[in-house]
């Protein structure tokens, strides 16, 4: 269970490529060779890694429309292992190679095959496969955080700087040991573990000293297509998350936090925990989205029991299925020679509260000129176009009216001659509006940390602090005269 | 000098490139030495053993250089002050990568075998209790690396395991997980050793659990064979042994598992799971506290390892209803929002290949498992919102599921997949970028692959495919490989045939008003394809050519690509079966390219392909056209490729002259050892006026007009590979043509860099005799065919290089030499012809170095020699004389000067001040 190389390379939209990173395990190297024989294809040099890596994602020669090696029909990304054509004719391959790429930032390994490779065995019977991605996904977010964003490029190189210590510690000989901290979480200074009889776990470091003070966030996304049309179906999900921070005493002290669920409440699914959780009850899992629940299925309290980590985690995470959306929109667009007639209508579902930390709607317009004359009327809220003059932004503000619905309507004209940005999704009259909003103290799905509910089990009593919001994500509102793409698979089968 | 910094950075960048300017040994010795300075900082130490840890085989080849590095590391790790904790852990880590990879440690090295009793020492120090916690790292290095050396070696530790395990039970720091691991490894290893062995009791087993003896030095082949023991077929212990001991150490190791890291735990399990596979005696029952916990994992690894202990226990640790949850759970995995994209399609690629209790399929191949059904799947059907990635692996996943429920059900699934594939479509259409293009085509490719035989879908398919390169032909090559890539994988399907068939439709078919310069590439290359397709008439295809060549002014345009591309049809034409139907049409066309379109090349062209298919039979032109094999070593130069002239790669690399970056060839000048003086003959000649005859000579048109100059022809001296051997030299001079008539190229057959070097003559005519400079480059192939152009260093061609002795017949007495150069004396001091000009150079010297200088640089050219007088005569083509009448005064040197070309003068003065520098001169 161990990888044979690891690479972090950069590029910027496939040029510039430079291998900023790269770490060789020669003792996993030579088990390699032990296992595979004759049919040992060694890991290449870093000056052909580069190359070879962007072939295979298709990023390389962004200029050429086409490159039978890159854009080959029959050559199937269908898998997290890449394979790639070494050798002078590349006749030789290199395979599993894991990848994740974020934006210009491309971060490698091969993970060591330890059973005959030919004929070439299935992903899942290689044990190190699951290995090297964990230790990939750790080292993105020690490179780029939790939010998901590409680091700016002094930030990138000061992590990158300290990154040889940290693998020195998380994976000297090419097994992983651990994962890597995660930036933006990283620990504060620490006592070291008490010596005593009891095993210091070795996902803890040291010991909390101090003011004891649990905080427990839940966190629900909402993402939502809607379509206004009869013959497709909206579609609105939920998924959640807890994350903890605890300061607590103790080697092993003993937290529990407890989710539950109004009643009639639908049952939280696709349930995932942390590894500090101590145990499960078996009903907690039962509820899937993949098979339709009948109405007897578990719905709480859910209880973790768990043993917490220094640094923040996130105790579990859950999807939900729930009966309305939050904000029920229409969108109706109309051509008329080089303008647009639009008109749209939001409105906020009554069990939501009214009270937003923000709420926006986009409505862009891709491939097109870009906007002249600007004629629109709003109930509610402010406009604003975008300076690249092909974003219409309507600010709504802290509050729906009383009414809980708000409109749009009016008109824009297309004058300029130059064209805008394009986007294959949003064309003519396929185009949509996109809200981003976030309500603070709100889940959709009713789900709740009761601060009484969590239970510490240390000598001094905690301070406990939970709270709740509810984001948007991805949430969709397509105009119904135009053609939307599907974004769903049939529903009834 | 590079800086190490610099130096390290491109070794690590490639080593075979570095070590080509330098030797490993070297390299390596180097290092050492800064290794062993004590004025190099721990920081440039840990730099330079990253050289040696990540790459200890390029550094170390042979064992005994890897026993000697490790050697000299292991005194500089005991001469390293206990506070540099962090070098001693990169210096540790440095002599275990190479023991083990140089087969330090599989030989029994005396090294290997010392080392590993001190890293076996530095362990023994549980919970810092001597050592304290600074040296808590180095104990944590020294764990890994036995661990690897375990690993790598198993059996290594398997006389240890009692120690080890009183290790483990004592260490409570957050290092008790690496004890913890190196017991399960050592315990697995020599379970593993044990079940191989024949009789094995109880008493053995005890002693293997009990040991606490010396390292088990093994053969490198046993080590071998337990290291890639192949799981599907475990070995086992007999039945019958108490297995009570084992049992309960394997349960506190499961117990205490909670306390590791997840991979940690990943890997614990997996150990665990493969010892009890190996031991009937122990119930994987014990697994079942665990289940749920890891159930609910977030982590793959451990999800990865449940998986695993699925496949190893099946049914005697999972019931049916575990079995179907699991499943579920993965697919929920597969698709979870909060999960990130390279698990959930790790994890789809586990729901296709999910150990079921049951497979109907107990081989290996690849199929789907039976409780994978179309309703468990249906959150996994893919969008246009994914990603590329998920989406291929969505869409080939569910492929699968309906290619097996497809008899069932109503087809709707189906219905689903291929409007998916239009929605693709659609963004292509609507200008998606390459990516979506690219992604589109491979899902094609996936569904064609799975549902070519369903008539109406390809038909569909084909439909909108032609509806799209209609209005985009720039996607004519991802078409064209389509077509190839599923004809390739389906020798019976027709779909690629019809497909073709319907773009060919779509072609000629096109209103002219569409056509234009750029997309009419494209349509042919279509064509082209088309033309290869025995099953497709292709009369259309002539008719639309001829067509366009006819009502078009594209024969005036004179492209010579698209004429090239039209050519290219033609030639697929020619090998057309049903070439006799379209023999008339097909002449036609190419009558009409070799006379009117109006590119030499392209009418050439025309013109053979036409001179072939009038005089051979459709069964010789296949055999001369047919395409050369690709691939081979040599590549033929046939027939074929004369008459091809497609604008392949291959080809225009054949046609491209490659710029050499630097200098190849060079030319050193051969020294003449200067030539003696014609052998005079004693007998007097025939009573003619010599001078006369001399003169005369000058009528013939070139006589004496050519300077040779000789020079050898060989390789620079810094060494490209590449250019050791090269052929068919051609060598082209530029000289400054106001002085200078053109010199000829001049051909060499080869130059091999490790044989001698060629002679080449360069012949000079010069116009006006002044010393010059020649620009020289050559163009040259290589083995493989490819050619070459590069220049020369500049060739400097002296004014002595010029002079030649004067052109008389051979074998005139010296007196009549004197007499001529008399006479020619007598004519420049009289001012005949009118550049003639006299001039005086004197200079000091000994009388020694004067006939010394006199014998150095002019013997060849002396006329007479007298006591302290000499007379000199250069010849200086096309007809020009420089005289020198030399005496040697009583405190110096006259010479007296006198040419027929004024113009000479400077270049003589220089010239002389030149031989004569370290004497003073007055001129």
């Amino acid at each position: 269970m161990s990888i044979r190389a690891l690479w972090v390379l950069t590029h910027e939209k496939g040029e510039s490529v430079k291998v900023q990173f790269s770490r060789r395990y020669p003792s996993v190297e030579f088990r390699a060779k032990t296992f595979a024989g004759a049919h040992h294809v060694s890991v290449p040099e870093d000056c052909q890694i580069a190359h070879l890596l962007l072939s295979e994602l298709g990023l390389a020669d962004p200029d050429k429309p086409y490159i039978a090696a890159r854009d080959d029909c029959s050559h199937q990304q269908r898998s997290p292992a890449l394979e790639l054509r070494v050798g002078s004719s590349g006749e030789r391959t290199l395979w599993p190679v894991l990848t994740i790429v974020q934006g210009g930032l491309i971060l490698a390994c091969v993970p060591l095959t330890e059973v005959p490779p030919d004929p070439r065995p299935s992903l899942p019977s290689l044990a190190s496969v699951s290995q090297g991605l964990a230790l990939l996904s750790s080292l993105q977010g020690f490179l780029c955080g939790t939010g998901g964003k590409t680091p700016e490029p002094d930030v990138l190189v000061s992590r990158l700087a300290t990154l040889p210590s940290v693998l020195m510690q998380i994976c000297p000989l090419g097994t992983p040991l651990d994962t890597l901290p995660q930036s933006g979480m990283l620990s504060a200074a620490l006592a070291p573990g008490p010596g005593g009889a009891q095993k210091q776990p070795a996902w803890k470091t040291g010991v909390h000293r101090g003011r004891a003070v649990v905080s427990v966030a839940l966190t629900e996304m909402v993402k939502s297509m809607q379509y206004g049309n009869q013959s497709k179906q909206d579609l609105w999900d939920v998924h959640g998350t807890v994350t903890c921070k605890c300061e607590v005493e103790g080697v092993l002290p003993n937290v529990t936090v407890t989710l539950t669920l109004p009643p009639n409440g639908s049952p939280l699914q696709d349930i995932l925990v942390h590894p500090c959780v101590t145990s499960l009850d078996s009903s907690i899992l039962t509820a899937s989205s993949v098979e339709g629940n009948d109405g007897s299925a578990f719905s709480g309290p859910y209880k973790f029991p768990f043993s917490p980590p220094l640094e923040p985690f996130r105790l579990c995470s859950y999807t939900s299925q729930v009966p309305v959306p939050p904000i029920l929109g229409s969108y109706h667009l109309k051509s008329q020679d080089n303008h647009l007639k639009l008109s749209v209508v939001l409105k906020l579902h009554e069990s939501v509260r009214n009270s937003f930390e923000f709420c926006e709607a986009h409505l862009p317009f891709f491939n097109r000129n870009l906007m002249g004359n600007v004629d629109i009327k709003v109930t509610s809220g402010q406009l604003e176009v975008s300076k690249e003059k092909n974003l219409l932004v309507w600010f709504l503000g802290q509050k729906f009216p009383k009414s809980r619905e708000v409109s749009l309507e009016g008109a824009i004209h297309f004058s300029g001659h130059l064209a805008g940005p394009s986007d294959p999704m949003c064309t003519d009259l396929t185009a949509y509006v996109k809200l981003y909003f976030r309500v603070p103290d709100l889940t959709l799905s009713g789900c709740c940390v009761d601060q009484h509910s969590v239970q510490v089990y240390s000598s001094a009593k905690p301070r406990i602090i939970t709270t709740r919001e509810l984001v948007s994500s991805e949430y969709y509102i397509w105009n119904s005269t135009g053609d939307a793409p599907v974004c769903s698979g049939p529903v009834i089968l | 000098m590079t800086s190490w910094d610099q130096r390290i950075s491109s070794f690590f960048s490639s080593p075979s490139q570095f070590l080509s300017c330098t030797t490993s040994e070297t390299f390596l010795a180097e290092l050492l030495d800064r290794l062993r300075d004590d004025k190099t900082n721990d920081n440039k130490k840990i730099l330079l053993l990253s050289v040696l840890s990540e790459h200890p085989t390029v550094l170390c080849p042979t064992t005994s250089a890897g026993e000697e590095t490790a050697q000299e590391l292991v005194s500089i790790l005991n001469f390293t002050s206990l506070k540099s904790v962090s070098l001693k852990c990169h210096l540790i880590l440095a002599i275990t990568n190479i023991l083990i990879c140089t087969f330090g440690l599989s030989t029994r090295t005396k090294v290997a075998e010392e080392y590993l009793n001190y890293l076996y020492m530095l362990i023994q120090d549980t919970n810092d209790n001597t050592g304290g916690p600074s040296l808590h790292s180095v104990r944590a290095i020294a764990c890994e690396c036995l661990r690897e050396m375990e690993t790598c070696h198993p059996g290594l530790l398997s006389q240890k395991l009692e120690a080890l395990c009183h290790l483990k039970q004592q260490e409570t720091t957050v290092l008790h997980q690496s004890y913890s691991m190196l017991y399960t490894q050592a315990l697995k290893n020599a379970i593993r050793i044990l079940s191989q062995q024949q009789d094995v009791d109880n008493g053995k087993l005890r002693n293997v659990l009990a040991g606490n003896e010396g390292f088990a030095w093994k053969s490198a082949n046993t080590a071998k064979s337990v290291l890639s023991v192949n799981m599907a077929q475990v070995p086992q212990l007999p039945m019958t042994l108490d297995f009570k001991e084992l049992k309960s150490i394997m349960t506190l190791l499961l117990e205490e598992s909670y306390l590791m890291t997840s991979p940690s735990q990943a890997a614990l399990l997996r150990g665990l799971v493969e010892m009890v596979a190996m031991v009937p005696g122990i119930s994987p029952a014990i697994f079942k506290s665990q289940l749920l916990r890891l159930f609910g994992t977030t982590e793959v690894e451990l999800m990865h390892a449940t998986l695993f202990m699925k496949g190893m226990f099946t049914d005697s640790l999972f019931t049916a209803e575990d079995e179907h949850f699991l499943l579920k759970r993965l697919v929920g995995m597969a698709q979870h929002p909060l999960l990130r994209i390279p698990e959930k399609i790790f994890y789809m690629d586990c729901i296709l290949h999910f150990p079921e209790n049951r497979p109907i399929s107990s081989s290996g191949e690849e199929c789907l498992p039976v409780l994978v059904t179309p309703q468990l799947t249906l959150s996994l059907f893919p969008t246009v919102f994914n990603d590329s990635t998920t989406m291929l692996c969505r869409f080939n996943l569910l492929c699968l599921v309906h290619l097996e429920a497809n008899e069932e059900e109503d087809g709707q699934g189906l219905g689903y997949l291929i409007d998916h594939v239009m929605a693709l479509l659609k963004t292509v259409d609507n200008q998606g970028g390459r990516e979506t293009l690219v992604t589109a085509f491979r899902a094609i490719f996936i569904f064609l692959l799975h549902f070519n035989h369903m008539e109406n879908l390809a038909e569909k398919l084909i439909h909108r495919l032609g509806e799209l390169y209609s209005r985009n032909c720039h996607l004519a090559p991802n078409l064209i490989n389509l077509t190839d890539r599923i004809q390739e994988r389906f020798d019976e399907t027709l779909w690629s045939v019809r497909f073709l068939k319907a773009l060919q439709r779509c072609i000629v078919e096109m209103p002219p008003s569409q056509l234009t310069l750029q997309s009419l590439g494209w349509h042919l290359k279509i064509l082209a394809r088309v033309a290869q397709e025995s099953q497709i008439a292709q009369r259309s295809t002539i008719c639309f050519l001829l067509d366009i060549l006819v009502n078009s002014n594209l024969c005036e345009r004179r492209s010579w690509n698209v004429g090239t591309a039209i050519l290219t049809v033609c030639r697929n034409l020619l090998q057309h079966p049903t070439l006799n139907q379209m023999f008339i049409q097909l002449a036609d066309l190419l009558q009409h390219m070799s006379r009117q379109y109006e590119d030499t090349d392209i009418q050439d062209h025309a013109q053979f392909y036409y001179t072939l298919l009038t005089n051979l039979s459709w069964e010789k032109l296949g055999g001369i056209l047919a395409k050369t094999p690709v691939g081979g070593q040599t590549k033929v130069r046939s027939l074929s490729s004369l008459s091809s002239i497609t604008a392949s790669e291959e080809l225009s690399s054949c046609l491209t002259i490659l710029q050499a970056e630097s200098c190849v060839l060079r030319l050193v000048k051969i020294n003449n050892n200067a030539f003696e003086d014609a052998a005079p003959t004693a007998e007097a000649q025939t009573e003619t006026d010599i001078y006369e005859v001399y003169r005369e000579q000058f009528k013939t048109p070139g006589f004496a007009s050519e300077v040779t100059l000789r020079y050898h022809l060989t390789h620079v001296t810094t060494t490209d590979p590449r250019f050791d051997r090269i052929f068919t030299i051609c060598l082209h001079f530029e000289v400054d043509t106001s002085h200078y008539e053109r010199v000829n190229d001049i051909y060499v057959p080869c130059l091999f860099r490790d044989r001698k070097p060629r002679d080449v003559s360069v012949t000079l005519k010069p116009i006006h005799p002044y010393p010059t400079t020649l620009r020289a480059s050559a163009i040259f192939t290589k083995e493989d065919g490819q050619s070459w152009h590069t220049h020369l260093p500049d060739v400097h061609v002296s004014f002595p290089e010029i002079f030649l002795p004067v052109p008389l017949p051979l074998g005139v007495p010296l007196q009549q030499k004197e007499d001529v150069f008399d006479r020619i004396w007598d004519a420049a001091s009289s001012g005949e012809p009118s550049a003639s000009e006299t001039s005086l150079f004197c200079f000091k010297t000994g009388i020694d170095t004067l006939s010394d200088l006199i014998k150095k640089n002019f013997q060849g050219y002396i006329i007479s020699q007298e006591l302290n007088k000499w007379k000199v005569l250069f010849f200086l083509p096309p007809r020009f004389h420089v005289l020198l009448a030399i005496r040697e005064g009583e405190d110096a040197v006259q010479m007296s000067i006198a040419t027929d070309n004024w113009e000479l003068l400077p270049h003589v003065n220089s010239y002389l001040q030149n031989i004569t520098a370290h004497c003073s001169s007055t001129s």
